[in-house]
């Protein structure tokens, strides 16, 4: 490496939104780059490719200055403003406003960095915007793009409004730079919330997972709803779908089994046990239909959702991030979100425990599926599923299984108290009797 | 506007897995009794599940099909069973979608004798197209090329009586090579390939490629002019259209091969015909030698170049490459019955080859898989279907894929006699025993498998990228060979044998470190400085990384 590429490397790996910490990088290369602003303060863009010692490699976008990034924000933000497109050596990026968003109107005043997640970083504007910059590129365009756009177009209003995007074409992809959206100001996280609530006042919490139910509904029915886009129009599943999925949650299941700590108190209850989970999804899915195929949201949990003014929003779109684009962009069950959900509800009785010393009421999981489960019903578009209330409950306890055996896999690289939360939940999917 | 759904990747080819699939015989979208692209759109999230990068198609052209479509009477249409150009299009885009690449076939030495063109040279001598075939007075000429279908043809030149002139083909009668030294014929194929690549395809498997341009005195097979025209096809993709390829099907041997690489400017890819039929011998005789000789005797190629690797595909098992003994070695152990020969050549497909050992089956391919070079998978192999050797030509090996138990094998909902071809039924191989339904259900089944192998193989760029290093021992039963890219180094030890085999490798470069098993990630004891000890199970295999020592 040159002494060049050895600071880009190390510039890179130190970023917060770098997500392959763990990987050993052996180049790194600036293939593209794009002049925001060429008076002082200058402000650009890069695409930098990282390659890995195993031959692998990722695009990541970088801003410079790095240690501005509400500068260079604020610069993203006025360009879309403008609606701005710029060349570049390789390709363009065009910057392109939602027409109609009042939000883009306003002067920028107070920008500043909110919390890194892996794969992006976002900037706040005076509580009124947020820019969330996709760090990590695939090509296509990201689905939080295409998903936040569509549902705004057909009248899903329980979203923070799209305000804008910037994305990139040429030579080395094409690709989904960021977003602008509307700040949900006074929002609530719904995790935030719900463990607060468990924590004072169980029944408070429980009072909103009804609307909560009728949301996932109206944001399924509304994704399924129009049959002339194509990315969007409902699929009846090849005859092959539940197969493919049966045969990807077993692999699954035999790899966390082939790798689970034996020596691990948390485990105990399912230790050794992997054959009896694998009978489990044959069982589920020996017979039975999976509905249609939609546009999901792809990574549903509490975490995804705010409580502001009343109602609940839906947050991020982007999908599962450890999945690759193509996967994200797949139309599937809408099952998949409601069990991702009803995971969540598992971890919010236990977290509180975990996190805020307080032991929820016994039998709060329970009713908090029952009331979420009855509102999603009453409101999602029956087609959607498939037929039968005993087909419908065997489908999600796969997803649910799907779930909690990936849960498993993540506590037990990352979280080892939180361990427990997975292996309770596939004890109690291998111990339930199925409905015939 | 087509999305761009790929990163730019121009030796992408390197690492992918590729999967050939006949339309005709994949799934029936329309009812019709023949597979289609519509149907092909339908099953692309199967060949996704299995972990395909690009997706072969045997030829989609206007025919007359009396040779498997390889008789091209329109470069610019989709034959009409299979649906329209604008399916096509919507096929292409759905892979994309899912990161999977097209590749298509493309004739470019010869047309069908119901082709406008070759209709027009032949009743108009003097008009445009007078000279875009090989017209002579006599069958003199070119008497030192050989007779490729020896099985039906007597001469590689025919008299047309509307002419009144014998025309030049290499393979069937009906046939007809088109004539190179021709600057229109040259254009017209340039314009051919524009189209296709206009429309979003990522290459072509050029078929014939070696039989071009003729010259007296020669076998007419590679001849410099041949080389030129696909440097000038090759200049134009380099120029127009970044991340496609030429896959090169030249069935010769590997010295003459690489000259279809040139220096890095003709064909990106070439299949690797030899090693094929040593794969299946080396099993047979229970000795990895054949198969560590043809890979000494295949020359290097250039950095962004790369072999085809296969076991199967839609011929015959081409024994061409092959000394005569080897061949009638290879007819005595793998076609016993004189109705499974087609030329010089098997016309069976894997499974029944190896009496449908699963062993031998999953052996083959981890030694395919170990190769430098990128596989390509025939479809219907990843379940072990069958063949059916009383069906004519290569029909046999053509039979519409098993998709269930179910009627027509879920191939179509066309009545059973409206079929193309009748799926297999036989009690070993029918559709009943064998299906993607029952095996995707089935955890131990050979398609689960062998979806697992191929993650495993995509995981590790060594084995599309890595230098090819054997490892040659005493017991001349396994074969085992290093793999080596940037700092990932694979192990690959292969047991061709019926019977147990121990081994002792001299691993002595790699002192200290420690072999971790790839499937099941156990670590083995580390490599000293004596010969390391691996004793394999009857046809069994390892792949190790060695990683250092923590």
């Amino acid at each position: 490496m040159t002494p060049d590429e050895r600071q880009l490397v190390e510039h890179v790996t130190q970023q917060r939104w770098y997500g392959a910490k763990s990987r050993d990088v052996a180049h790194a290369e600036i293939i593209d780059s794009i002049a925001l602003r060429t008076t002082e303060p200058q402000f650009a863009i890069a695409l930098v490719e990282m390659r890995y010692d195993t031959g692998a490699h990722d695009i990541y976008q970088v801003l410079h200055p790095e240690d501005d990034t509400p500068g260079v924000a604020r610069e993203l933000v006025s360009a879309m403003r403008s609606g701005r497109t710029l060349q570049s050596a390789e390709g363009t990026v065009e910057f392109r406003p939602v027409s109609g968003f009042a939000g883009l109107a306003r002067e920028l005043a107070d920008a500043h960095e909110v919390g890194a997640e892996q794969s992006n970083s976002s900037v706040v504007f005076d509580e009124d915007l947020i820019l969330k910059v996709f760090r990590r590129l695939e090509p296509g365009i990201n689905p939080e793009l295409e998903v936040l756009r569509f549902l705004t177009d057909h009248g899903f209003a329980n979203i923070a409004a799209l305000g804008g995007w910037y994305s990139y074409a040429g030579g080395p992809l094409a690709a989904t730079l960021g977003i602008l959206q509307e700040y949900v100001r006074g929002g609530l996280d719904g995790w935030e919330l719900a463990l607060d609530e468990l924590a004072e006042d169980p029944d408070r919490f429980l009072s909103r997972l009804r609307r909560l139910g009728e949301v996932t509904g109206e944001m399924h029915r509304v994704l399924a709803s129009d049959s002339n886009d194509p990315a969007f129009c409902p699929e009846t599943p090849s005859v092959e779908a539940l197969g493919l999925l049966t045969a990807t949650v077993d692999e699954e299941i035999e790899r966390v089994f082939l790798e689970l700590p034996d020596e691990t108190e948390s485990v105990a209850p399912i230790a050794g046990r992997g054959e009896e989970v694998r009978d489990q999804l044959r069982q589920l899915t020996h017979a039975g239909a999976a509905g249609q195929f939609i546009r999901v949201h792809g990574d549903y949990h509490l975490g995804q959702t705010m409580w502001a003014d009343g109602d609940w929003v839906i947050l991020d779109f982007e999908g599962e991030p450890a999945r690759s684009l193509a996967e994200r962009r797949r139309k599937q069950s809408a099952l998949r979100d409601v069990a991702g959900m009803l995971r969540s509800f598992a971890y919010a009785a236990s977290a509180c425990s975990l996190m805020r010393g307080v032991e929820p009421p016994e039998d709060w999981e329970e009713e908090a599926r029952a009331r979420f489960l009855a509102g999603y019903f009453e409101t999602v578009d029956p087609v959607l599923l498939p037929a039968g209330q005993a087909a419908v409950e065997r489908l999600l306890a796969v997803f649910e299984l799907e779930k909690a055996v990936y849960e498993l896999r993540y506590e037990l690289d990352n979280r080892p108290a939180w361990v427990g939360i997975p292996v309770r939940g596939i004890q109690r999917l291998i111990e339930e009797p199925t409905a015939a | 506007m087509s999305e761009q759904w790929f990163e730019r990747d121009p030796l992408w080819f390197k690492r992918a897995v590729f999967y050939e699939v006949h339309i005709r015989g994949f799934f029936d979208g329309n009812d019709d009794g023949s597979g289609d692209f519509r149907g092909l759109i339908e099953k692309l999230d199967y060949l996704q599940w299995l972990g395909v990068d690009c997706i072969w198609l045997l030829p989609m052209y206007p025919s007359p099909l009396r040779d498997g479509g390889y008789d091209i009477a329109d470069f610019f249409g989709i034959h009409p069973d299979y649906g329209t150009v604008d399916d096509f299009k919507e096929f292409v885009e759905q892979a994309h979608q899912r990161g999977m690449r097209v590749i298509a076939d493309l004739v470019m030495n010869h047309t069908s004798s119901d082709h406008p063109w070759f209709q027009e040279s032949r009743t108009d001598a003097t008009g445009p197209r007078g000279d875009w075939y090989v017209w002579s007075d006599s069958d003199a000429p070119y008497r030192d090329a050989r007779i490729i279908f020896v099985d039906s043809e007597a001469s590689n030149w025919t008299l047309d009586p509307v002419r009144g002139q014998y025309y030049w083909h290499r393979f069937f009668s009906h046939q007809p090579d088109l004539n190179y030294e021709s600057a229109e014929v040259q254009e017209a194929m340039l314009g051919v390939l524009r189209f296709w690549l206009d429309l979003g395809i990522d290459g072509f498997r050029l078929d014939a490629v070696p039989y071009l341009f003729e010259e007296e005195g020669t076998n007419c097979e590679n001849l410099p002019p041949t080389h030129a025209y696909l440097r000038r096809l090759r200049a134009e993709i380099d120029a127009r259209y970044p991340d496609r390829v030429l896959l090169a099907e030249a069935n010769q041997w590997p010295s003459d091969v690489v000259q279809y690489f040139g220096d890095g400017d003709e064909c990106h890819m070439a299949f690797h015909f030899p090693v094929m039929p040593r794969m299946f011998m080396a099993v047979r005789r229970e000795d990895a030698t054949p198969i560590y000789e043809i890979l000494a005797q295949s020359p290097g190629i250039p950095g962004n170049c790369q072999w085809g690797l296969f076991l199967r595909n839609h011929d015959e098992l081409t024994l061409e490459m092959v000394t005569d003994e080897e061949r009638d070695y290879m007819y005595a152990e793998y076609a016993k019955d004189p109705r499974m020969k087609l030329n010089l050549g098997i016309r069976r497909r894997l499974a029944p080859l190896l009496d449908g050992g699963r062993d031998e089956i999953e052996l083959l391919h981890a030694i395919l898989f170990s190769l430098p070079g990128s596989p390509v998978l025939y479809y219907g192999d990843e379940i072990g279907m069958g063949d059916n050797v009383y069906l004519g030509d290569r029909d046999g090996v053509r039979t519409p894929m098993q998709w269930t138990g179910d009627r027509n094998a879920g191939f179509s909902r066309a009545d059973w006699a409206q079929l193309y071809l009748q799926p297999l039924m036989d009690p070993v191989y029918g559709y009943q025993a064998v299906n993607v339904e029952a095996q995707l259900r089935s955890p131990a089944s050979f398609l689960r498998w062998l979806h697992r192998f191929i993650a495993l193989r995509k995981e590790h760029p060594v084995f599309g990228l890595g230098s090819y290093e054997p490892l040659r021992s005493d017991n001349s039963r396994i074969f085992a060979h290093i793999r080596r890219w940037e700092d990932d180094i694979v192990l690959c030890v292969h047991n061709v044998a019926r019977s147990a085999q121990a081994v002792q490798l001299d691993l002595s470069q790699f002192a200290g470190m420690v072999p971790e098993e790839m499937f099941g990630r156990t670590s083995f004891p580390a490599v000293g400085e004596l010969p390391y000890l691996l004793t394999l199970a009857p046809r069994g295999f390892f792949w190790f990384r060695l990683r250092q020592a923590t």
